[in-house]
């Protein structure tokens, strides 16, 4: 089984069929122009701002046929009277026969829904997150989209999630974090070990990539398909926690631990943290943050690209005079066009959060069947709504590089078996796509 | 009456919020009839889109918390005694958050009909411990009573002056116009006659929805 990249839909009915009345009219090319730019002013298609006011039939070759709308249908008897005021002085001047159209009521979410739009009148067609055209993944891609997952489940060490959030057009590192809400990684692990080992299951030791670039990883970490030490998978988990760690010093942002810290969350603020930083303004100099990073070669306008926020680095205080030119240039809006990278399925805090945070795409390998809001429990990524939407995609990670250590492999044999109806379940409700290739030009 | 008591401390936050060209958006967390805890959005200053009203007043009272050495088992007692008060419906992440934290009771200004997270959208204020899959000792789930509608003209008072001060740093959330449906909604209807000005302002974005945070 090879890596796989699946893309999770975010509407399970892609077609909507709901439509509205509106009141059409052939016209006469010659006439056209005139006629939008007047429609257009007095009376715009306020909420049909998807559908295109003209429409263009061709018949066989010889010359084509114009309509054009003009006012919201209010029912069957204002075809011969009740039109606006202004619509039937046109009417009256152009001599038009106004006939019922329908058009969708809805913008289309996918190409394949805009297609059949079309058929009953011109929509435009805008893909959700399009950023340079391309709203999926080009082919290109899939080696190191794959490559970024597997760093993240090796940061992961099969306890808590983690996220990675990249900017793809640079391939940069923007911010990397684990699961936060719990006091620290020791204890987090001597809890796994102990919750493993109540449950009888052989506890892998060795978590680190061997030399083939295989994660030796316990079976637990995948096939029972629950791990509760994942706070998107158990985000209420954090009230039992025992009391018995509360000895240590706040961490710098001064919290033992944060019930709400989940990795994306984290990850958000590290990326905030270092857009304060590299993009230093008048207002937000105050903030005397320090960078988690190494910065090389402060030297020229190539700074941004070149600079590497890496969690697992040194923490080393940040060259003023360098970052104080970049102030303005450039300035991403918040994770604007950026990936992000999480081993398992986000629950609906963070899944809004990557919302909030303008995120182009998402990335998972494991679904939350607990609180998963990108396919699993909820798709909030579908919710019309919302003022942004990203596209989310699931990638399907080999047995073999999850359950490549030894000593779990008869119980993992046996899990895979009980597992298969959970994975089935959730193959069901995802959506395999062929990657999209260039720019819909619409 | 109890509430606008509160909620009038929580649209001064939102004030703040305006002053420091933030969204205007304001929050208080009550306990035992006391303010506890007051947070304004911070999403501008912070460039982080997820710092809402909510979490400032929250991660306030969880260092609060743990600098007087409560643990998880005392915090989650506390919360469960605690009331917030915000002009504007949480989001669907704060009202998350404020699901996972297992607040007692909330009580909103306007309604948010993009994201609100109680009521607009989604219901997460409706989560139940029903369907617990883990057979108990997985404890997860928990709603909260919500009320809204409380000081909405005012709380929608603010977002407009928002937008006629323009929001510098174009972080945005946004707030439809008036809906049919909800009885809390009719505060929404400013949006409809500001609309003109909001698209003066950002060209751009589509005139009959009107930006607001």
């Amino acid at each position: 089984m090879a890596w796989e990249l699946i893309e999770v839909a975010g509407n399970l009915t892609p077609f909507q069929h709901s439509t509205v009345d509106v009141v059409a009219a052939k016209i006469e090319s010659k006439v056209a122009n005139a006629l939008i730019r007047q429609l257009n002013q007095v009376l715009p298609l306020e909420n049909l701002r998807h559908v295109k006011r003209v429409r263009r039939r061709v018949d066989s070759g010889e010359k084509s046929e114009l309509s054009i709308i003009l006012c919201l249908s209010t029912g069957p008897e204002n075809c011969r009277n009740g039109f606006p005021e202004d619509v039937q002085k046109l009417v009256d001047t152009y001599q038009l026969s106004p006939f019922i159209a329908k058009v969708s009521g809805y913008p289309a979410m996918s190409k394949e829904e805009w297609q059949e739009q079309c058929k009953l009148w011109p929509t435009s067609y805008h893909p959700p997150n399009e950023i340079d055209g391309v709203s999926g993944f080009k082919e290109e891609e899939l080696p190191s989209i794959f490559d970024r997952m597997r760093t993240a489940i090796q940061l992961s060490e099969q306890v808590g999630n983690v996220a990675i959030i990249v900017d793809p057009s640079s391939m940069e590192i923007i911010s990397k974090a684990k699961d936060k809400t719990h006091q620290h990684d020791a204890s987090l692990r001597n809890t796994c070990a102990r919750v493993e080992a109540e449950n009888g299951c052989c506890l892998a030791e060795a978590t680190e990539a061997n030399d083939d670039g295989k994660l030796l990883l316990s079976s637990s970490h995948v096939n029972n398909g629950l791990n509760m030490e994942v706070s998107c998978m158990n985000s209420w988990g954090w009230m039992k926690r025992s009391s018995t760690e509360q000895k240590t010093l706040p961490s710098e942002d001064g919290f033992l631990w944060h019930p709400l810290r989940h990795a994306a969350m984290v990850a958000i603020e590290n990326a905030a943290e270092r857009d304060r930083i590299l993009f230093r303004t008048s207002s937000s100099s105050t903030t005397e943050a320090k960078l988690n990073g190494d910065m090389e070669n402060c030297s020229d306008n190539e700074l941004a690209k070149r600079l590497k926020i890496d969690a697992k680095d040194k923490e080393q205080s940040e060259n003023e005079e360098c970052c104080s030119d970049l102030s303005g240039r450039n300035r991403p809006y918040l994770c604007t066009g950026f990936d992000i990278y999480l081993v398992w399925e986000p629950c609906t805090m963070c899944a809004m959060a990557l919302v909030h945070q303008r995120f182009k795409r998402v990335f998972y390998a494991f679904p939350n069947p607990n609180d998963g809001a990108l396919g699993t429990v909820h798709r909030l990524h579908g919710e019309k709504s919302l003022n942004h939407h990203y596209s989310v995609f699931r990638i399907k990670v080999p047995d073999q590089y999850l359950n490549g250590s030894s000593d779990c492999s008869e119980k993992a044999s046996s899990e895979e078996a009980a597992s298969v109806g959970f994975w089935f379940l959730v193959f069901t409700s995802l959506r395999t796509v062929t990657p999209v290739f260039g720019s819909p030009v619409i | 009456m109890e509430a606008t008591v509160f909620m009038k401390l929580a649209l001064d936050q939102a004030k703040f919020a305006l002053n420091n060209l933030e969204v205007p958006v304001g929050c208080v967390i009550v306990e035992n009839g006391k303010v506890i805890s007051s947070g304004s959005n911070r999403t501008n200053a912070t460039r982080n889109a997820t710092r809402h009203a909510e979490m400032e007043a929250i991660d306030d009272l969880l260092r609060e918390w743990q600098s007087m050495g409560l643990d998880q088992t005392q915090t989650a007692e506390k919360f469960a005694g605690c009331d917030l008060y915000v002009t504007c419906e949480p989001c669907i992440m704060c009202a998350s958050a404020l699901s996972i934290l297992g607040i007692r009771e909330v009580y909103f200004g306007c309604a948010n009909d993009k994201f609100g997270g109680c009521g607009s959208v989604m219901s997460l204020h409706e989560n139940s411990s029903l369907d617990d899959l883990s057979g108990g000792h997985n404890p997860r789930l928990r709603g909260f009573k919500c009320t809204g509608g409380i000081m909405a003209e005012e709380a929608v008072a603010l977002f407009r002056n928002f937008y006629e001060q323009g929001n510098p740093n174009g972080l945005f959330y946004s707030i439809s116009e008036a809906s049919q449906t909800s009885p809390s909604r009719s505060a929404m209807i400013f949006s409809t006659h500001f609309s003109s000005e909001a698209s003066q302002t950002s060209p751009s974005r589509p005139v009959r929805s009107l930006t607001v945070f």
